[in-house]
Parts: structure tokens; sequence; C-alpha cells
């Protein structure tokens, strides 16, 4: 388990790293798949059977379709990062993001949280069913109010990409060749 | 079941992937690539809800991750919307060729 | 972890089936090469132009909606083994969700954004 885990890890460590460091946005947006697949193995191995599922599901399967969708219509080659200001944004960038590791690392290997809670009592019933149970009755507000940031969401879309006029794209230049 | 993976590990892990997506964020000029940071990010926490919920037996952990998705699928249509709009207007998705308000 | 077992199982076959034919073919087929068999689609129409050509922005459109009910879904399912249990209470709440995210949906109707001209 302990292997499985450093495994996916790997992978999902690697495979964000190419995202950040990868130069074409298609492949970014494959490797990001992969980092979300990875991701849903150490849901599994943490006894989160249906989050796993959903994150393959919601951020495989549909987020990064859409992201796709996106590269395509824009049609981007590779991005061209050149320039004095560019590489020193760039070395100011990967300056902060190794303090902040170097900070994250400190504060776990302090200890202060409480150990890894040995097995623990097996849930009787099945993940999802506890969840459903959790989420219907105990977070039922929330439940409700996430219908309507998805309402909010949807009304939103339509208006910036489709304009108030209610008509298809106006200057829809993308239009491929035949 | 061959042992139970330590807190410590998957909150270092948690805690890589968030850096990964803040130098992304950070380094890239390009707006889907820093959106694609972002859901690094918005994953890390997620992955740090999941662990802190395994350790305290707790499923409030995971609930939280449905809604960080809720969240997540929303500010990307929109998000992804606005980047198409920019597009169409300013003919660039690089952050730092759209300087309009900069006078 | 047990229980996972048959998927690592299925997991290996999918990967030693998928490799051996691979590996089969490559190694023991026939090659006569020429330019109509080195051609995309050998007996088809002749590839035009690079694959990564433009789409349209409608494809966009029709994945946010995708999306956005694909969460809807992922609520439903939870709901759905859990539905003898909540009873009544649960059956009102999941109208309400499912009511509010229908009134988006009528608004999607009313602004054409599913007519694909």
């Amino acid at each position: 388990m302990i292997f499985l885990f450093a495994g996916f890890a790997a992978l999902l460590v690697a495979s964000s790293l190419l995202v950040v460091l990868h130069r074409n946005p298609v492949t970014s947006a494959l490797f990001l798949v992969l980092a979300f697949c990875s991701l849903g193995g150490i849901y599994l191995l943490l006894q989160a059977e249906f989050v796993a599922l959903v994150q393959v599901i919601v951020y495989a399967g549909a987020i990064m379709v859409l992201f796709l969708f996106v590269i395509m219509y824009l049609n981007l080659r590779q991005d061209v990062e050149r320039g004095v200001q560019t590489a020193i944004r760039r070395g100011l960038g990967w300056l902060v993001g190794a303090v902040l590791l170097a900070e994250a690392f400190a504060l776990i290997a302090k200890r202060w949280q409480v150990g890894p809670v040995s097995g623990g009592p097996e849930m009787l019933e099945g993940n999802t069913q506890a969840i459903g149970r959790a989420l219907y009755t105990r977070y039922l507000f929330p439940f409700e109010i996430t219908s309507l940031l998805l309402l909010v969401a949807m009304i939103g879309v339509i208006v910036i990409a489709k304009g108030r006029g209610g008509t298809a794209a106006a200057d829809d230049s993308a239009e491929e060749k035949p | 079941m061959s042992g139970v993976i330590p807190l410590s590990w998957s909150l270092a892990l948690s805690a890589t992937l968030f850096v990964i997506g803040v130098v992304g964020v950070l380094v890239r000029r390009n707006a889907l690539v820093i959106f694609m940071s972002i859901e690094l990010m918005l994953n890390a926490a997620n992955l740090a809800f999941v662990a802190f919920g395994r350790s305290l037996q707790s499923l409030d952990g995971q609930i939280f991750v449905f809604f960080v998705m809720t969240v997540a699928a929303a500010e990307v249509a929109v998000g992804l919307a606005i980047i198409v709009n920019l597009f169409r207007l300013r003919e660039t998705v690089f952050v730092d060729e759209v300087n309009l308000l900069k006078g | 972890m047990r229980e996972y077992l048959p998927i690592l199982l299925f997991l290996i076959v999918a990967a030693v089936f998928a490799g051996s034919t691979i590996g089969m073919s490559s190694l023991i087929v026939p090659r006569r090469r020429n330019a109509r068999k080195d051609s995309a689609y050998e007996c088809g129409v002749d590839p035009v132009g690079n694959a990564r050509a433009r789409f349209t922005i409608k494809f966009y459109l029709v994945a946010v909606v995708f999306i956005l009910f694909d969460i809807e879904a992922v609520f439903l399912y939870p709901w759905a083994v859990t539905f003898r249990q909540l009873g009544l209470y649960g059956l009102v709440e999941m109208l309400l969700f499912i009511v509010i995210l229908l009134v988006g949906y009528v608004y999607l109707l009313k602004k054409r954004a599913f007519e694909w001209d």
C-alpha cells in the first residue's frame, strides 16, 4: 500500500510538473488528465472510493474536455517565452515556490498534528451510502446553495459567450475550413 | 491491509502539488496554463481534505471535496468563457499582454 | 485493499493483451511499403492540412452545459443509493435542487444555446 501510494505520488508530481513546464498547451492539458487520474488512485488508497470515481468523471472527464475545446478553439501553438522580463519572472516564480515548499515541509516535519489513526473501524456500509446520508441531512443547505451556484455559472457563461442579443456567437471567426 | 498511509505523507504530497500550482501561476504567461495550475491548487486542497478526513475517521472531508469540485467546475466554465472573449477582443491569451488598464 | 485484486488482475490482463497483440502483429506482419500504403487512411480520403484545425465555439457551449449537468449527476448518485433512508424529505430536497437547475435549462433554451446555427 505504501508502495502504491509512492508510485501514484511520483506519477502525480511528475505529471503536474510537466503541466507547468511543457510549452504546448495541449500536452499540458493531457498531462493534467494523467495527474487527475493518479490523484484518483491516491483517493482510493485513502479509502475515499466515491470521491476517487467522481474525481475521474468530473475532472478528467468533463473539466479537461472543456479545456481541450478552448485550446482547440484558440488554436494555440508553442508558447514563446523570451526576453529579460520573462526570465526574471520565471526566476522569481521558482524562488517563491522553493520558499513555500521549504516552509510547508518545515511545518509538516514538526509533527504537531495527530499521528496516523491506526486502522479504525471498517465501515459496514458502502462509502457512497455514508456520503449520501451525511450530504442530504447535515449538509442540506450547502447542497441547495450548490444548485444556485451552478445556475449562476450557467447564466454567466451564456451571457459572456453569446452576448446579450441571443445571437449565436456574433463574430465567430473560428469556422473551420472546408 | 498492509499498513496505513501516514497523514504527514499525504500532507507533504498535497503541499508539493500546491507549490507546483503556485509556481505555474507565477511562471507561465498563458492564461490557459495558469487556469490549469489553479486546478492543481484546488486539487491539492482536496487531497488535504480527504487525508484529514481519513485520519480523523470522518466523512466531512470527503463532502467538502464535492463542494470544491462544484466550485471548480463553475469557475472553469466562467473563466474559460472570459478567456474566449479576451481572445476575440485582443487576439492573445498571454496575461502580460492584457494591459489595457495600465494606461 | 483485497477487494481491488480483481481490478488489478483486470488491468494486468488488459495490459498484457494489448501489448501482446500489438507486439505480435508488429513482429509477424509482412511489410511491403509503397506510397499508397503509407498514407494515413489507406483506402479513404487523403488527409488535408493539420489535424489541429480550429474548432467552432459552439462545441464550448455544449461542453459547458455537459459539465454542469455532470455535476448534477454526481450529486444524484449518492442520493439514489440512500433514497430509502431519506424518504420524502430526500425527495423534496432533490426536487428543489433539480428545479433550480431546470430554471437554468429553460434559460438556455430561451437563449437558443442548443441551436447549432
